[in-house]
């Protein structure tokens, strides 16, 4: 089984160097646009496969066995996954550098730079007639944040009962409800916030409440884990003695895992709220209102000197919120 | 005199296959301090474990009270499990909680609960939690938290709490293992006062063949889940030592 995987690491490996060779490195060698005929680049990521799959076969041992832990090469066989390791390596480097559009000629020049200096110029000369405005702003963000941590953190206390697995070992029914809710908490927490922010904007129009919602979803999936995480990890001995005195599920729940997390979740939500006021600045941007919002704005005049009073703002404030929190945490220790 | 508790050719196998129990048959009769030896593993704390129900034998049966209470769910399982008390090797207090409220934890069987998540136990229940740290000799350290007591003052508080319960059956599982030996006798010597004074059956593992002997009325000996002795402390004879604990144990006195 393992073994199976290992090879179609390698045939995917193969193919990628393959593609990449034919559709990226070659035309840009050749100054052409990439070749319209995609049955060439089928052929190259087909004779890619091929020959890591070969190669690996042959000597006994490959990078997908290697990256499994099932090959422990040696020798020539050693010699075989280290030339296509590196060849691997090179190929990446060159094809990304090329598909990045990576310039050092327009990193240095002179327009560039000059462009360059005009910014940093501007920031580092904010104007601070707009400073009311930004702090209002910067309110709204913070509000943001700490509303969807309010929202967040009964929603999440609930479901990490459900998310846990040593809660929901019992039956073959809880097992199923454990491990479907683990599923669609994977799911929201893998969909950035941002992304939950354009469908909100679009669900109750572009404003604070849009970018409070997204970061409710957020903060939910996120906080499920972690909450759910440690409830796992409890002590296993009071739940043994609070259900032995004839106490109820909920009973065993309230008596016996919850004093053990109080602490743990105080500091993950603290922690969960910073990263909040963080992420609303972000989602501002998509129009989730407050300071990111703002910035959107200035930024899309040119107004750069505003814009700066608005990112040394946002900095202190995020700064200052990273250092509060962690002290606060360092205390609830 | 009919016995308090009947268990009838007891085997449990965990899910992942292991036979922790292969057909034990005991009686135990009201008054009892009943002692259970044997290695770690053995299968002691599997068997105090079903006789409270906080594990469901595979086969066979256990009667408390001349009730069949082997495969007992819901209700009627928290109802048997409220009339035995429990203790345990590591306490297992509710550490931030309050020494006092540890103590009325005792009583969730028997409290509404919502009321309990309230914090809301009868006025009974409260009485009761301090006459238990009475007993227990540590009513003075009744608003203290839990994790900040020593060894042995956590395990009285457990007892303080199995007490709330009016255990008809108190079982013990390892209760001074983690302790040291003057601690322990004083904990044992509390057991003993709860079975003499109050008449509650006491079924307890231990490890030390010393403390069998000054407190056990009667001793089962269990190996690998099977019972290889029955009978009273005084008849484990080097050759019974042997061959519960294997040939190669030495005896440990703990004084």
């Amino acid at each position: 089984m393992k073994r199976l995987l290992a090879i179609i690491i390698d045939g995917l490996l193969g193919a990628s160097v393959g593609a990449l060779i034919e559709r990226v490195i070659v035309p840009a060698l050749l100054d052409t646009s990439g070749a319209a005929d995609t049955s060439y680049a089928l052929l190259a990521s087909g004779l890619g496969a091929a020959i890591y799959i070969i190669a690996g076969l042959a000597a006994k041992s490959s990078i997908g066995g290697v990256s499994l832990g099932i090959d422990t090469p040696e020798g020539r066989s050693l010699r075989t996954v280290s030339h296509l390791g590196w060849l691997t390596l090179s190929v990446f480097i060159v094809g990304g550098w090329i598909i990045t559009a990576i310039s050092p000629i327009e990193f240095f020049s002179g327009d560039g730079l000059a462009g360059a200096g005009r910014i940093f110029q501007a920031l580092i000369t904010p104007e601070f007639d707009i400073i009311g405005e930004a702090v209002s702003a910067m309110i709204v963000t913070i509000f943001t944040a700490f509303m969807a941590t309010v929202v967040a953190v009964p929603i999440s206390f609930l479901l990490s009962f459900p998310a846990a697995r040593n809660v929901m070992s019992e039956t073959p029914l809880t097992k199923t409800i454990y491990v479907i809710l683990r599923v669609i908490l994977n799911i929201m927490r893998s969909m950035e916030p941002i992304i939950w922010a354009i469908i909100f904007s679009v669900w109750v129009g572009i404003g604070p409440f849009a970018g409070m919602l997204a970061l409710v979803v957020h903060t939910v999936a996120s906080l499920t884990k972690q909450y759910s995480e440690q409830i796992e990890d409890v002590n296993s001995g009071p739940i043994e003695a609070i259900s032995a005195t004839g106490a109820s599920r909920i009973q065993v729940l309230w008596f016996a895992i919850v004093p053990q997390c109080v602490i743990p979740f105080l500091s993950f939500t603290i922690y969960r709220w910073d990263i909040n006021v963080r992420m609303a600045t972000i989602i501002g941007f998509v129009g989730g209102g407050g300071i990111g919002t703002l910035l959107t704005q200035y930024q899309g005049v040119a107004k750069y000197n505003e814009v700066g009073t608005l990112v040394i703002l946002i900095t202190a404030v995020v700064w200052i919120l990273d250092v509060v929190s962690a002290r606060v945490r360092e205390a609830l220790r | 005199m009919q016995p308090l508790l009947s268990v009838r050719n007891l085997t449990l196998t965990y899910p992942n296959g292991y036979q922790a129990l292969k057909g034990i048959s005991f009686d135990v009769m009201p008054g009892e301090f009943l002692v259970i030896i044997g290695l770690s593993g053995s299968g002691k704390s599997t068997l105090l474990r079903c006789l409270n129900r906080l594990l469901e034998p595979t086969t066979g049966s256990i009667t408390f009270n001349d009730r069949d209470i082997t495969h007992i769910q819901g209700e009627a399982l928290r109802e048997h499990r409220a009339r035995i008390g429990m203790i345990f090797q590591h306490f297992n207090l509710i550490p931030r909680h309050s020494v006092i409220k540890n103590v009325l934890y005792g009583a969730l069987g028997a409290t509404p609960t919502l009321n309990a998540m309230l914090g809301r136990f009868s006025d009974d229940a409260q009485r009761r939690a301090q006459e238990a740290l009475q007993v227990v000799g540590i009513p003075e350290k009744a608003e203290i938290r839990a994790d900040s007591l020593s060894g042995g003052q956590q395990q009285r508080v457990a007892i303080a709490r199995a007490l709330m319960q009016q255990p008809q059956l108190l079982l013990a599982d390892e209760p001074v293992a983690s302790l040291d030996p003057s601690t322990s006798h004083s904990v044992m010597s509390y057991l003993e006062r709860i079975n003499k004074e109050m008449n509650t059956t006491v079924i307890c593992n231990l490890h030390f063949l010393s403390l069998v002997r000054q407190y056990a009325t009667r001793v089962i000996a269990l190996k690998n889940g099977e019972m290889v002795f029955q009978g009273s402390p005084h008849d484990i004879t080097d050759e019974w030592f042997a061959t519960i604990y294997g040939e190669d144990a030495v005896e440990v006195e703990i004084r």
